[in-house]
């Protein structure tokens, strides 16, 4: 064990927003901890999660920022979006509304955020089938307007809650490797160690010290 | 061998050689063996400088003429040297280290030997960093101009080091001098050379003091990173390199048995007294005489060269003659692979493992202990070889220990010294050095030198032909010092089912003929200490007659912890989750007693306080109000927080107060309805969560802070009035008096400023110091009131307070009653009283009421001046500053404006109207 295998080479920010009882806090919470929290009061303010995730084997912190999603915290929450790799945007399957403010989160998380953020709809409260008021078709055909990933999620049952998370980070990662998100650009929202490998710098074939020893 | 004895040796005196490694230089194809020393400069002021010496050098330096400085790489603030791994390659244990320098100047790719001395090398080098302490001055390196680098050929690569990097160092210019320094140090090692020839001994204490030093240094580097649980989610979160690596690397070790199952794996453990002759037969009855081939060969040697070159030069040809007799011999069924030799003088130990398991081998490190004259040369003591097989640690131990029967006690004591001397280095150099002790399975063979006593030579020859070994056995001395726990406490022997092994006439299987005739003993034996050892043989090989002793092998079965790499991962994964899941509940957190806040019915100035306890939970943690974007300050100008900032302790509270007031600078915007009672403050833990506070509430308009024509339009009470109206008469342009539209006529005066006016007339005319000496804040809350009701009747206060409330009022007037945009034109025809009259006239009419009205009250308070003791001057002094204020602000008024605005007023207190 001489190296470090351990340690994460990037951290991506992340923001999660969408309309107030959506269940943001909840899918956070089920990300870190993997638990429901039945009684989750409202988020009034700002909090944060961190994990580390893997990504083509590349160790990765997430460094999530959960906002508050009444509409009076609007115009403060807005200063969070600065500096954001990923964005998570909920809403509730059970509410439309929530579904139908969807336009001005976006129009927030575009404008407040730099081109290459990666946006994320996720539809929240998918084990409430029955109560549906969003049909998973509908959301699908706003997300690929709005070049949006898409998954319905439940934070209670833990459902496509990984996914959600980990395929906004493949995306931005994808985009580091194609070059299109500058690391290098001060609201880039990734951090990148630079004591982590760069790779490729030298072709170092396994080189056993040992000498066989033909008998 | 420490190189650095040799780089020191070229180094000026002040300059040390911290740690020296010998490692490969890659650049392109090519590949130069290169010794790189770490440097340190102490300098006058304190402080210290490093520098990465890089030296040619031919065979093993052992001297400053065996190295010639190549390159010389500062340790500036731009220097990284840093460990590559190779990406995507599945990292193979025990291979070397390859290493990246990077300074601006140059790039440069090193391959080091696998182990802790690199490790060691590495952490020096970390530690020689100069930081980015901007409080440290940058390094200068002035020190370095001093030496001179091998001259390269004009077309190398010049790109690198020294040669490029030497012109940015001041004191360079000098170098031409440098040469004859660098002879000086030279001729500096030579009589250094020379000392050494006649005091070896003192180099060799030197040296030992050093090695000595450095461990203590670890053990402190240990002490002083110890984490405590508490402290580990801090650090966790501070990302800082490496310290979350120590973590989870601990508590792989605490779950190591949920990863990995037992497997057992063949040993085979020989030890050979060879009485310093070469190999004359082939060694395969002792080291193959098995069915099966060991997985693991430990082979060990004692008195592998008597000769005095062995003993003082530590070189000698039958290192080589036994090893590929060895390897020659070992188990035809398998092929191995050598995976380390140590020798000190004769006492040799060779460990092979099957090549199958080579990959499985890591940590490998050697250490030897002299205990022979003087207590510490080479002739007696040990060497080990510890390495980890899979994840089981192993240490094999070769001793050879005191002769003759008599000395079992010398015996003993050289088996501890061997036990406390022996220390090896660890990986990870920040841990405390291994002990033999400190090992899942140790093994432990050799010449141990125990005899038997009490019995003369015929009775023990006579036992051996009896094959009554079991009697025999009771003389033993080692059975008798291990029952006795003086030696080897807890190691385990096999039965003894063989004849001693000591003193043959060599050549043959006869006891000893010669004049000594030395009584028959087993002083070759193996021991072992650990848990699932199985002994599957001991015994002597006869069959071979080289030495004076016989060979012994024992084989066994020994169960390692093999990893099974799905669990592995797995349990690593949780290990890294439960990090994650510490790093997460120790951010920090607090509990607010109340995060809306309600002011109601706010008047101008008056005070409302409200607070909320700041409740901290296991974290400590700074918390602090911080600015909404793209505003100045974080809330609004009507409301603070104290503290608004602090630092709390785990379990502790902070009591925070919202105070409420509003002054003439936020009132009129109050009035208007262009801001509210209505705030968001963010409080703002460091690296933790930001919490939002809500202030809510309602402002009662007021007449002051209302603009002089707003309040000539209402010719209700404020507070009578509808908020909109309120608001649409405060935004009402200044100017719109004269176009009758209105549907109320207005008053010619705002009717809250007559009423002060009157109430002064009729009961303060001749007060005393009236406007100079302070009103009572509970009068002033009572007169605006009065004032916002209409209930003037109601109105009793002092004088005093009335006449203050009638400067407040003025003052709070968001357009002064000269306008301010007459303000420059009085003050030049100040002395001028017809130009002065002129620029009143030219006033909004409201204004140019309230000034007349309150120039002509001034002037009746001044006829009655003997009672009143008022004067022109004070009075235009404190009404100056009032009426005509400077549209740049309070702060900008000169003494000379100041004194123009007073003579302004004066003029139209001493005039007739």
């Amino acid at each position: 064990m001489a190296t470090a295998p351990y340690n994460y080479s990037y951290i991506f920010k992340y923001i999660i927003i969408g309309d107030m009882g959506v269940g943001k806090s909840c899918l956070l919470h089920q990300f870190t901890e993997k638990k429901f929290m039945a009684d989750c009061p409202h988020t009034i303010g700002v909090e944060f999660g961190t994990r580390i995730i893997e990504v083509s084997g590349q160790k990765i912190k997430l460094q999530i920022w959960d906002t508050a999603g009444q509409e009076r915290f609007r115009a403060v929450t807005r200063s969070y979006y600065r500096g954001a790799a990923g964005a998570l945007m909920v809403y509730d399957i059970t509410r439309r509304s929530t579904y139908n403010h969807l336009s001005s989160w976006l129009t927030d998380a575009r404008n407040l955020t730099n081109p290459n953020t990666v946006i994320i709809l996720i539809g929240n409260k998918a084990d409430l089938d029955a109560q549906r008021d969003v049909t998973y078709e509908e959301a699908k055909q706003f997300a690929e307007e709005n070049g949006l990933l898409f998954l319905e999620a439940s934070a209670k049952t833990g459902e496509n809650v990984e996914d959600a998370f980990l395929e906004a980070a493949k995306k931005i990662y994808q985009n580091i490797q194609d070059g299109s998100l500058d690391l290098n650009a001060a609201e880039s929202g990734v951090q990148h160690k630079p004591s982590a490998p760069q790779g490729g710098r030298l072709t170092s074939e396994p080189q056993p010290q040992r000498e066989g020893c033909g008998c | 061998m420490d190189q650095s004895v040799a780089i020191q040796e070229t180094l000026m005196q002040g300059e040390y050689c911290v740690i020296a490694v010998q490692g490969v230089l890659c650049e392109g194809d090519s590949r130069q063996s290169r010794l790189l020393g770490l440097v340190r400069h102490r300098l006058e002021h304190g402080g210290q400088e490093h520098a990465l010496f890089l030296y040619t050098h031919r065979r093993m330096a052992i001297t400053g003429d065996d190295v010639t400085l190549d390159q010389i790489v500062p340790v500036s603030r731009d220097f990284t040297l840093e460990e590559v791994s190779s990406d995507g390659e599945l990292y193979i244990l025990g291979s070397d280290v390859t290493i990246q320098l990077d300074t601006v100047e140059l790039s440069l790719t090193f391959q080091l030997p696998f182990g802790s001395h690199t490790r060691m090398f590495l952490q020096e080098v970390a530690r020689a960093c100069p930081g980015f302490d901007p409080a440290t001055p940058d390094p200068e390196f002035q020190w370095l101009s001093g030496y001179q680098c091998l001259q390269r050929e004009p077309d190398s690569r010049t790109l690198h080091g020294w040669n490029l990097a030497r012109d940015t160092w001041p004191g360079y210019t000098t170098i031409g001098g440098g040469g004859s320094n660098f002879d000086n140090s030279r001729s500096n090692g030579k009589s250094l050379l020379g000392d050494q020839s006649s005091g070896g001994q003192d180099k060799a204490e030197n040296s030992l003091t050093r090695q000595n030093k450095s461990k203590s240094e670890i053990t402190d580097l240990v002490r002083s990173s110890t984490i405590t649980v508490s402290d580990k989610a801090h650090i966790l979160s501070m990302q800082k390199f490496g310290l979350r690596d120590t973590i989870v690397k601990s508590h792989l070790v605490q779950k190591e048995d949920d990863y990995t199952y037992i497997q057992n794996f063949r040993f085979f453990v020989g030890t050979y007294n060879v009485n310093g002759q070469s190999p004359k037969e082939c060694l395969r009855p002792w080291l193959s005489h098995g069915i099966q081939a060991p997985d693991v060969y430990c082979v060990g040697f004692q008195e592998l060269d008597l000769s005095k070159e062995a003993f003082f030069f530590h070189d000698t040809p039958k290192e080589e003659e036994w090893f590929k007799a060895v390897s020659e011999s070992l188990h035809p069924d398998a092929k191995y692979a050598k995976v380390k030799l140590i020798r000190m003088v004769g006492i040799m130990l060779l460990l092979y493992v099957k090549q199958e398991h080579a990959a499985y081998i890591s940590e490998v490190e050697t250490e030897t202990v002299g205990t022979g004259i003087m207590g510490r040369m080479g002739n007696k003591g040990g060497v080990a070889i510890r390495f980890q097989l899979h994840n089981t640690s192993i240490c094999i131990v070769n001793s050879h220990l005191a002769a003759h029967t008599e000395e079992y006690e010398r015996r003993n004591q050289d088996y501890k010294d061997i036990c406390s001397r022996m220390q090896f280095c660890q990986v990870d150099p920040s841990l405390p050095a291994l002990t033999i002790s400190k090992h899942d399975v140790i093994l432990w063979l050799g010449d141990l030198n125990y005899r038997i006593e009490d019995l003369d030579v015929e009775k023990v020859k006579k036992l051996v032909e009896e094959k009554d070994f079991q009697t025999l056995y009771a003389y033993d001395q080692l059975k008798i010092q291990v029952a006795a726990k003086t030696v080897f406490d807890g190691y385990t022997e096999g039965e003894l089912t063989f004849q001693p092994t000591y003193k043959y006439d060599t050549g043959s299987d006869d006891w000893d003929t010669s004049e000594k005739c030395r009584a028959p003993a087993w002083c070759d034996r193996i021991l072992w200490k650990g848990k699932n050892i199985i002994q599957l043989s001991y015994q002597s090989h006869m069959a071979l007659k080289t030495s004076d002793h016989k060979p012994v092998s024992s084989e066994f079965d020994i169960g390692v912890k093999v990893i099974n790499d799905e669990l592995y991962r797995k349990t690593l994964e949780e290990i890294v989750r439960s990090l994650d899941k510490m790093e997460n509940a120790n951010i920090p957190s607090v509990s607010l007693s109340k995060r809306e806040f309600c002011f109601q019915n706010v008047k101008y100035m008056q005070l409302q306080v409200d607070s909320f306890t700041i409740h901290n939970g296991q974290v400590p943690c700074q918390f602090e109000f911080i600015n909404k974007p793209d505003e100045q300050s974080f809330c609004k100008q009507w409301l603070s927080a104290n503290p608004s900032k602090g630092f709390l302790l785990p379990d502790s509270n902070a009591k925070i107060e919202l105070e409420l007031f509003v002054n003439k600078t936020t009132a009129t915007k109050l009035n208007s309805g262009e801001d509210k009672i209505e705030d968001i403050l963010v409080l703002h833990l460091d690296r933790g969560k930001d919490y939002f506070l809500s202030v809510t509430g309602n402002y009662l308009p007021s007449c002051f802070g209302s603009p002089i024509h707003t309040l000539c339009y209402m010719r209700q009470p404020i507070v009578d009035l509808p908020l909109e109206t309120i608001s649409e008469l405060t935004l009402m342009p200044m100017q719109t008096e004269d176009d009758g539209s209105q549907l109320e006529s207005p008053m010619e005066i705002p009717k809250e400023l007559w009423m002060m006016v009157d109430y002064l007339y009729r009961n303060a005319i001749q007060q005393e110091d009236l406007f100079q000496q302070p009103g009572l804040r509970s009068e002033f809350e009572h007169i605006r009131d009065c004032l916002d009701t209409g209930m003037i009747d109601n109105l009793s206060a002092s004088n005093h307070s009335v006449a203050e409330a009638l400067l407040l009022f003025l003052e709070s007037l968001p357009e002064p009653v000269i306008c301010y945009r007459a303000y420059h034109s009085c003050l030049e025809c100040t002395g001028n009283y017809t130009a002065s009259k002129q620029v009143i006239s030219t006033l909004p009419t409201f204004h140019k009421n309230v000034f007349n009205y309150l120039m002509a009250f001034l002037q009746e308070l001044l006829k009655n001046s003997t009672k009143n003791h008022l004067d022109g001057n004070i009075l235009a002094s404190i009404f100056g500053s009032l009426l005509l204020r400077n549209p740049a602000g309070h702060e900008k008024l000169e003494m000379t404006d100041k004194k123009k605005a007073q003579e302004f007023i004066h003029q139209f207190l001493c005039n007739t109207l």
